[in-house]
């Protein structure tokens, strides 16, 4: 931890992304190219989070580690990778504050360490530099771990998601800690070979994964970045941190391994090369079995010991995905459609590096439809019909007709609804209406037309668009007909990626407030006299906790399930 | 009524002095557009009380008739009789002397929801030709005004508009194509959204409310009804 050195040249964490500038039609002359009053907005780990986002973290990681560690995520938020020492500069706070907090983050899989050679001085040595950097994500998973939870229990079991409890508690365990734990709890009744299995399961399942390492970037040059972004143009360059996060991660087969055979005690061995090699041993090679035997100790050692081991929260997220894309479904289509739907993203190959596109065959979605509850009924010909209303397109492989669904285009559509009602219940009706043409429509449109479709009189769509703008709900261009002329006239547009991140700033804010609000009330529990007020009281807070997950959830939808 | 808005009827005009003549002749010549008084002036150069003496003369003599621009309700507009308002100008069907007509769309909205709900699934065809037959209006509504509320009706979630399946309430449109339906719950979108259902959620005073603000969530009174919350500065 012992680095020094300043912040890389050119490193993307210098220059904040900006918010990306709408285009100007052809026709006319454009003055005002805006949202009226546009927050200050801060770059963290792979998207754009705003303030209230920011905000929500660190009052999340106050209440979970306290204030130094809060203060010692706030920062590598706010500013992007650092090393050890920018950290302790920009914190003020002692070398070992700031090497403990980092501890706890990295523990928790609130931070990701990596390396990157630093020159020092012109032409000077090379050295091994350290950065860490939060991933705000891993943070705001924080407080759906009862989520996560739910999801094991429902799936697995009780016992599988006590073993997950142990991951959500402590962040990174290895197999030994994590079993010393499950023994503890059951008062040393657990069985290490019962734990083992477990374990498994949950490895199998995608719940758990092993944890990423802590990897070295070699930096490419300038000259280096610049061809490789003329020959391709349609890739997007890819910032340090995501780099980062790719070289991090083990590979698919490392990653869910899981620990099979190494922890029995007759060792018995079910992978094939290994079965291989003990015939090998049988057939006289004494040396050889020797030296294999004691590289399974080793390795049986390492297992246990060595390797780390955290909840996958890409699986949650994918699960919790799901359940929202399915609840859209029934909310559209009906039952019919929420059973297809499911069928056909749990028939699907669980490859969760893709998690926007699920593809299955017939059989596979039939199969999958007929073991729910109602879905017996559903013939092959109402099935293909429901995966039409739903969008599913076909496609032709060498194993026969597929089916294939985009997910994001269903959290589109809840994103719609979501922001939809949101400027109904705060602005009525009519700005509902507006702002529905203007979602669907995808364009600018005049002022007239808005009028002529919504069935409202001038001067109240005018008040209703000026209002809408204001609240940067709406994108607003004025255009002069006649230049040097007096006849201009006003389009509106609604230009979603600027108002979803509008809305997932606000429901940030609102998730803010209820924490603290849930707090105040904790305080007040604590000090309360007589039974029935601290009842109340908790009620109260039972209430509000119920709500904070309610807005997660809507949270998730613009934050999470977009990626 | 022919194309350009110029009513059937022709007659015989009486003599009239120039300056009348000179107006005449250029709000005749707008057609249904009509001219405004100011552009009379600009074009004919006509002083003001002039154009203000010769227009009330006209329209005396019934050649001439003042109407409403929708756009701008203060500016006068002048169209000979011959011609009924362009849409431009009137605003089109949905307009009564300038003025929207809630009460015909509101009808209308409410024969169209129950034509669609009495058939489940229906056409914008099945539409109008269930509300001709009805003969609610003493005026024909065209399959243009029919769509246009059905539009509306799709705007605010009341239907939905779908590609027919073939099967079902379905059954008896040709599948692929676009008809409309109630929307399955009812059109209550504001049962929908997760925010307007929580505390906070909508609230109008939220960008207020923060912990260094004007308003401090811990200091707000929060009364807690099931899932309805009602929050006041304390």
């Amino acid at each position: 931890m012992e680095i020094t050195g300043s912040r890389i040249p050119g490193s993307p964490t210098e220059r904040p992304k900006r918010r990306p500038r709408p285009k100007k039609p052809r026709d006319g002359v454009f003055k005002q190219v805006r949202f009226p009053h546009s927050g200050v907005f801060a770059f963290s780990c792979f998207s754009m989070v705003g303030q209230e986002g920011i905000s929500f973290a660190v009052l999340l990681m106050t209440a979970h580690f306290g204030d130094i560690v809060a203060k010692v995520c706030e920062c590598l938020i706010c500013r992007g990778s650092l090393t050890f020492h920018e950290i302790a500069r920009f914190t003020e706070l002692p070398h070992g504050q700031v090497k403990n907090s980092l501890l706890v983050l990295i523990q928790h899989n609130c931070v990701q360490a990596f390396s990157v050679p630093k020159t020092v001085g012109i032409g000077g040595p090379s050295r091994v530099s350290t950065l860490y950097m939060a991933i705000f994500d891993n943070i705001i998973h924080r407080m759906r771990f009862s989520k996560f939870h739910h999801i094991v229990k429902k799936d697995l079991g009780d016992q599988c998601a006590q073993l997950l409890e142990g991951f959500l508690q402590h962040g990174r365990l290895t197999f030994q800690l994590l079993y010393g734990r499950a023994s503890e709890l059951s008062g040393g009744k657990a069985k290490q070979v019962d734990v083992l299995s477990m374990f498994n399961k949950l490895v199998h399942a995608q719940y758990v994964e092993r944890c990423p390492g802590v990897p070295f970037l070699e930096l490419k040059s300038d000259d280096e970045v610049s061809s490789a972004r003329k020959r391709s143009k349609s890739e997007e360059t890819k910032t340090i941190e995501e780099e980062a996060m790719i070289a991090a991660a083990p590979s698919d087969a490392d990653r869910f391994s899981g620990i099979i055979d190494l922890m029995t005690d007759s060792g018995a061995v079910t992978n094939d090369k290994e079965e291989e090699s003990i015939l090998e041993v049988a057939a006289g090679n004494k040396r050889k079995h020797e030296v294999l035997e004691m590289d399974e100790e080793i390795q049986k050692t390492i297992n246990t010991n060595e390797i780390l081991w955290r909840a996958n929260y890409e699986k949650f997220v994918y699960c919790l995905k799901k359940k929202a894309c399915v609840a859209n479904a029934r909310s559209r289509f009906g039952d019919g459609a929420a059973i297809v739907l499911e069928a056909l993203m749990e028939s699907c190959d669980p490859n969760i590096k893709n998690l926007n596109f699920v593809t299955s065959s017939m059989n596979s979605i039939l199969e999958g439809v007929r073991g729910k509850p109602g879905g017996v009924s559903l013939t092959l010909e109402h099935v293909r019909a429901i995966l039409e209303q739903l969008g599913c397109q076909l496609c032709t492989e060498e194993t026969g007709v597929l089916y294939s669904i985009v997910l994001k285009d269903i959290i589109e559509s809840c994103k719609n609804d979501e922001a939809e009602s949101l400027i109904l219940k705060k602005y009525g009706k009519e700005a509902y209406r507006i702002f529905r043409f203007l979602t669907k429509t995808g364009r600018f449109v005049h002022t007239d037309q808005i009028i002529e479709t919504t069935f409202l009189e001038k001067k109240e769509a005018q008040k209703i668009l000026w209002k809408l703008w204001m609240d940067n709900y709406l994108h607003m261009e004025k255009l002069n007909l006649h230049t040097g002329g007096r006849s201009e006239v006003f389009l509106w547009k609604v230009h979603k990626e600027l108002v979803w991140q509008h809305v997932l700033d606000y429901m940030f804010h609102a998730a803010l407030n209820i924490s603290q609000k849930i707090s105040e009330k904790e305080e007040a529990r604590q000090v309360s006299v007589g039974n029935a007020e601290a009842e109340k009281l908790r009620k109260v807070r039972y209430i509000l906790e119920a709500s904070l997950l309610r807005m997660d959830d809507a949270i998730m939808l613009f934050h999470d399930f977009s990626t | 009524m022919s194309s350009n808005g110029k009513l059937p009827q022709k007659r015989k005009l009486p003599q009239l002095p120039e300056n009348e003549q000179k107006l005449y002749n250029l709000i005749l010549s707008k057609e249904s557009m009509g001219i405004w008084t100011a552009d009379m002036k600009k074009e004919t150069g006509l002083p003001n009380n002039t154009v203000t003496k010769a227009l009330k003369s006209l329209q005396a003599k019934n050649l001439i008739k003042d109407v409403v621009n929708i756009h701008n309700k203060a500016k006068k507009f002048y169209m000979a009789v011959e011609f009924e308002p362009a849409k431009e100008i009137s605003g089109g069907t949905w307009y009564s002397d300038g003025n929207l007509d809630v009460e015909f769309i509101n009808i209308l909205r409410d024969q169209c929801r129950m034509y669609v709900e009495r058939f489940k699934v229906a056409t914008i065809e099945n539409v109008w030709q269930s509300i001709r037959d009805s003969g609610v209006f003493n005026t024909e509504c065209s399959m243009q005004q029919i769509k246009e509320i059905m539009g509306s009706l799709v705007l605010d979630k009341e239907l939905e508009e779908l590609n027919s399946t073939g099967i079902g309430d379905f059954s008896r449109i040709q599948p692929g194509k676009k008809c409309y339906k109630r929307y399955k719950d009812g059109g209550n979108p504001k049962e929908q959204g997760i925010l307007s259902s929580i505390p906070c959620g909508v609230c109008p005073r939220l960008t207020d409310c923060t912990p260094d603000g004007i308003i401090s969530p811990k200091l707000v009174f929060i009364s807690i009804n099931g899932w309805t919350s009602r929050c006041q500065v304390s």
